[in-house]
């Protein structure tokens, strides 16, 4: 019996995937071309407020901004599931869950404690 | 006569007496200090004059004041079905102080034990055959964390399942889907032992009913085991302040066995082999563990803006006699471009040996989208809480069986944590069990 070929001749796989990686790609260089253009006026705004010939001596390198608690929750938690409330658990309920998404999202310690704190001061009771 | 001489000598004498006095003793002011004494003292009287107009006009609003927090407290009191008498009324009326935050005091609260997990309830439709209600899924993950360096986890699945034909009644079969022990090490180090899930992909971390977007698993997921008997180290090294993280894990496990021993391509079981034999001898199936690694990357751009790639593999014997290796390689990938907007994927590849068709090659691929449509910024609140999700997956199973697949669907989130799913997936396949199917759910995750 003749094997049929299942998805017929427009089914190409190797296409398909270096159509799909593109897109991926694609998507992720807009996403940093995007958030480069959103740093982009701190770090122009001490030469424009010089507004001088020799302003661009006083530009000085912009080390990036240490990301606080909410920003680092937010961050990793939405990588798998919608956030969750603070103030949906108890400062002591929040420490034995962050103990478990720190081991399943594969966290380091530093961000794992800045996110317990910005969790436990806004927790529920 | 000498007396009456005296009195007019005394006389003369006082007068005389009287005019050597300096003239100074007298208040003597002229016209310019008059005149500015006077303007002083008009000054003077000017300003008391206002301060008085300023007092009783603060005294008229004092008493306005008064008037209307008495009315206040009247109508507070009036709206309190608990303030029968003046005195609580008073006590309400006055101002109220928020609550003291009482810090926990760790030492008598224990909540080193938790239970997190979801629950589904599905309806689901196969095509040719007849729709069902099915409680599929009851999943609660335990959870006991001994000090802040040891986490004990155990996930669980229970579900029903009817026994007929054959026999009347349904069963309740209970899965443990992990069971493991980890002990943080340090910041960029932790070590797991038990029934591990295995990152290879992201996907069986990422499994609960709630977390997924398509409620059945990528096809190309058959190709892998979700879990596995071992050991296995972990971590994340940041690099920089920005969260880009370096994250690594590598295991250790009993891997995959032969299901009837027979080492033949049927009977390849991904996810069996846990070290306690059918005759409860304590071995493994076969002479050699698995070995596993996964390394990824996790590129934030800024919150909910993000990248994560990661490469991960897994080898090692899997026929009783040890003669074939198990071994498979993943790519994933995860990108979100804000809290609207999710792409993510798996690329999958396996090669085994077997007794009857040699080495074996399966592949496998999926990717998933899906689009919030609070994304829009419309002010409909139905279409604020809607996501559409498309997932578009591949499987070969190396064995003549390929079958792809096309999901469309939507969740509908009532909260942020219960979904309302429907789906439809579209099966293109050689092997005619695979069929459409139409999947509603409610999961709810907890």
């Amino acid at each position: 019996m003749k094997q049929v070929a299942p998805f017929g001749s427009h089914w190409s796989k190797p296409r398909t995937l270096m159509a799909v990686s593109a897109a991926v790609l694609s998507l992720a260089l807009f996403a940093a071309a995007e958030g480069k253009q959103e740093k982009q006026p701190a770090t122009a705004q001490p030469a424009a407020q010089m507004g001088g010939t020799n302003s661009s001596k006083t530009i000085t390198k912009v080390q990036p901004k240490r990301l606080s608690g909410a920003e680092l929750y937010s961050m990793h938690c939405n990588r798998c599931h919608p956030e969750r409330y603070p103030t949906e658990r108890t400062a002591a309920q929040w420490r034995t869950i962050l103990l478990h998404m720190r081991v399943r999202a594969n966290l380091p310690g530093e961000q794992a404690r800045t996110i317990l704190k910005y969790l436990q001061d806004n927790s529920g009771r | 006569m000498k007396a009456p001489l005296f009195v007019p000598g005394s006389v003369a004498l006082s007068c005389a007496f009287a005019l050597m006095l300096p003239g100074g003793t007298a208040a003597v002011v002229d016209d310019q200090q008059f005149n500015e004494l006077k303007e002083l003292v008009t000054k003077l009287s000017q300003k008391v004059e206002k301060q008085d107009q300023r007092i009783e006009q603060l005294e008229k609003t004092h008493a306005q004041d008064q008037k209307t927090i008495l009315d206040l407290g009247r109508k507070l009191g009036e709206n309190s079905l608990g303030a029968p008498d003046a005195q609580e009324r008073a006590a309400l009326s006055g101002t109220v102080e928020p609550m003291p935050r009482m810090p926990l005091d760790e030492a008598t609260v224990n909540h080193n034990f938790s239970i997190l997990g979801d629950a589904e309830f599905q309806y689901v439709k196969t095509s040719g055959d007849h729709g069902s209600f099915l409680f599929a899924d009851f999943a609660p993950i335990f959870l006991y964390r001994g000090g802040d360096k040891v986490l004990f986890e155990a996930g669980f699945d229970f579900a029903l399942q009817n026994n007929a034909p054959g026999n009347p009644g349904a069963t309740t079969t209970i899965d443990l889907s992990f069971a493991q022990l980890d002990y943080v090490v340090n910041d960029y180090l932790t070590v797991a032992v038990g029934d591990l899930l295995l990152p290879l992909g992201t996907y069986s971390l990422r499994t609960a009913g709630w977390l997924n977007k398509v409620p059945s698993d990528p096809l190309a997921r058959d190709l892998l085991p979700g879990a596995g008997v071992g050991a296995m180290l972990q971590g994340a090294v940041p690099l920089g302040q920005g969260g880009l993280l370096l994250n690594y894990s590598l295991w250790g496990i009993n891997g995959p066995g032969s299901a009837d021993s027979s080492g033949t391509a049927a009977a390849l079981d991904l996810g069996g082999n846990v070290g306690l034999r059918s005759d409860n001898e304590v071995a493994n199936l076969h002479g050699k563990p698995s070995g596993g690694a996964r390394v990824g990357t996790f590129i934030p751009f800024k919150p909910h803006y993000d990248l994560e790639i990661g490469v991960s593999g897994q080898s090692g014997q899997w026929d009783d006699a040890g003669l074939h290796l198990w071994s498979a390689g993943v790519v994933d990938a995860s990108l979100h471009l804000g809290s609207s907007i999710e792409v993510k994927g798996e690329f999958i590849e396996s090669a085994y040996g077997s007794g009857d068709f040699g080495q074996v090659r399966a592949q496998g691929w999926w990717t998933q989208a899906g689009y919030k449509l609070a994304g829009l910024n419309l002010d409909w609140p139905v279409i604020n809480n809607l996501e559409l999700v498309d997932r578009y997956d591949s499987i070969h199973d190396g064995l003549g069986t390929r079958t792809r697949g096309d999901t469309v669907g939507f969740i509908y989130y009532l909260s942020n944590t219960l979904l309302f799913e429907g789906d439809y997936g579209f099966r293109h396949s050689t092997d005619p069990t695979q069929k459409d199917q139409l999947m509603l759910q409610v999961s709810y995750g907890f």
